[in-house]
Parts: C-alpha cells; sequence; structure tokens
C-alpha cells in the first residue's frame, strides 16, 4: 500500500483512525508493517502490500 | 456471525483461480453507471473480486479503492491493475468497511450483498456503504434477484449454489435471492436514498445516494 492510503483507511470494529508501523518499504510501497487504531489498540497487518483491515475474528487465524 | 462470514470468504479463498478466470469483462450496467459519473475525487469497489471494475472507476476517479474479504481474489486484483498505479487494494468486511466516513464519491457494490448471510448484517453493509459516501456521492448496489430464470420463488430466500473447480471438487456459496421489494425494502431502512431501481439479467440494481 502507499501511505497516502492513510488518509482515508480507518479501524474496522471503530472507525477511529490508524497509525502506521513501517516495517518494510519498497520505493513508495509499503510492503509489510502494522495498523494500529488510536482507539481501541486493535492491530491490523500489512501482508505483501495489502492490509488486512478484515475484522479480527474473521481473520484466518482467528479460532473458528 | 463472524464464522458464516467468514466461511464466504473461504469459500472465495478456494476459488479464487478458478472463479477469476471465469469473470473477465466488466458488466455493461456498471459501464453505464459509472459513464455518466463526473469526474470525482475517489471511488470504491465493495466486494471487488478480481478486481475486473476497478479500472472502471478508475476511468472516472483520481484514485480507486478495491475492497474484499478474500485475500486470493485481491492477488487476482493486483495482477490486473498493475499498470494503474492509482488502485488501492484493502482486505476488508463488508459489513465492517474500514474507510472513514464522507471518503467516497463514487461506489459500486456489485453481486457482494448477496452473500452475507443475515438480513441483519445486509442492512448493516447498506448503512456501511450510506457512512463512507460523501454528501451527494453515488453508489450503484446488485444483487440476484428471484427474477432470473433459474429461480421460481417470488418471495427472497437463502440458498447455495455450488462452484466446481476445474478437477470436479464441488464447493457451496450461500446466497441470499433477493425478491424485488425485499431488495427495496433494505435499501429504504438503510441510510441511503434511493434514486432508482430496476432488474436487469436476473440481478436487482438500485442507484443510490446520501443527503
Amino acid at each position: 500500500m502507499k501511505e497516502d492510503l492513510m488518509d482515508i483507511i480507518c479501524c474496522p470494529l471503530d472507525k477511529h483512525d490508524l497509525d502506521l508501523e513501517v516495517d518494510e518499504r519498497d520505493d513508495g510501497e509499503i510492503l509489510s508493517g502494522t495498523l494500529v487504531c488510536t482507539e481501541c489498540g486493535e492491530s491490523y497487518p500489512i501482508e505483501d502490500g495489502i492490509p488486512n483491515l478484515l475484522p479480527p475474528d474473521m481473520r484466518d487465524e482467528a479460532p473458528a | 456471525m463472524g464464522d458464516d462470514r467468514r466461511s464466504v470468504k473461504e469459500t472465495y479463498d478456494r476459488i479464487a483461480d478458478h472463479f477469476s478466470k471465469t469473470r473477465e469483462y466488466p458488466w455493461p450496467e456498471i459501464e453505464g453507471f459509472v459513464s455518466d459519473v463526473d469526474d470525482v475525487g475517489v471511488g470504491l469497489d465493495l466486494g471487488c473480486g478480481n478486481g475486473r471494475h476497478l479500472s472502471v472507476l478508475a476511468g472516472v476517479a483520481d484514485r480507486v479503492v478495491g475492497v474484499d474479504a478474500s485475500r486470493p481474489l485481491l492477488d487476482e486484483a493486483r495482477e490486473r491493475t498493475a499498470s494503474d498505479p492509482d488502485v488501492a487494494l484493502v482486505q476488508g468486511d463488508a459489513a465492517s468497511i474500514p474507510l472513514a466516513a464522507s471518503t467516497v464519491d463514487v461506489a459500486v457494490y456489485i453481486a457482494t450483498l448477496h452473500h452475507l448471510p443475515e438480513r441483519k448484517m445486509r442492512r448493516r453493509s447498506l448503512d456501511e456503504l450510506a457512512r463512507v459516501l460523501s454528501p451527494g456521492g453515488r453508489a450503484l448496489v446488485s444483487a440476484w434477484s428471484t427474477e432470473h430464470d433459474r429461480f421460481d420463488a417470488t418471495e427472497g430466500f437463502d440458498t447455495t449454489v455450488d462452484w466446481t473447480l476445474p478437477g470436479g471438487e464441488v464447493v457451496p456459496r450461500f446466497y441470499h435471492i433477493y425478491s424485488p421489494a425485499e431488495f427495496e425494502a433494505d435499501l429504504d431502512a438503510s441510510g441511503l436514498a434511493v434514486e432508482s431501481v430496476r432488474v436487469s439479467s436476473g440481478n436487482c440494481y438500485a442507484e443510490v445516494t446520501v443527503d
């Protein structure tokens, strides 16, 4: 994802802003990192360039 | 609740590759809707699947966001839109859209609403669409309809429609088939203002806006 996406994405749960923590960047593209909700503290991974902003109960690793 | 929506996501995770190969072209209804839109800032494809409508939106919007629950489908969309720097992809749920309020000027929400397993969730996703649309922003919503030739019912109903993979494996997909009246009722109950509703090629379509 590009950093300007931060202007429009938000926490899917409470719709508050997200903080961006970048782990890996390539040319203007953020390849991996974490998005953390400034309100509830839930964190969302950026995986291979695409942010995973599914509610936590819909993530693959969530218990069924 | 979460489990049901996960199961739709998992279905598309499994069939993404084959599904994508059968969804090459934009639907004419979507091209028609978008061609009436003046140039805008942000376009959204909610339930973008393999991204076949992203470049249609990119024709009228400075930047386009494609949201889908299935990561394998987003990977297909990324491949398809690799040459378009104005397209961004986000993994997300149509009933909990991860976009801030009033950020979207034009949206398409095509053949996705009918995959949400409960009426409550379907109505919530329409409210979410209303939340993210900017005042005066416009959206096209479609869902599979009882008017389609393959159905006899006149009332909306839940069903599963099998997807057969090339190797013969059959993957069931949840659908709620909408009667036109129920489609209108769900839209009317939401925060969206309905401009027009019609049935085309067995799908219900609505053009909507927010005040």
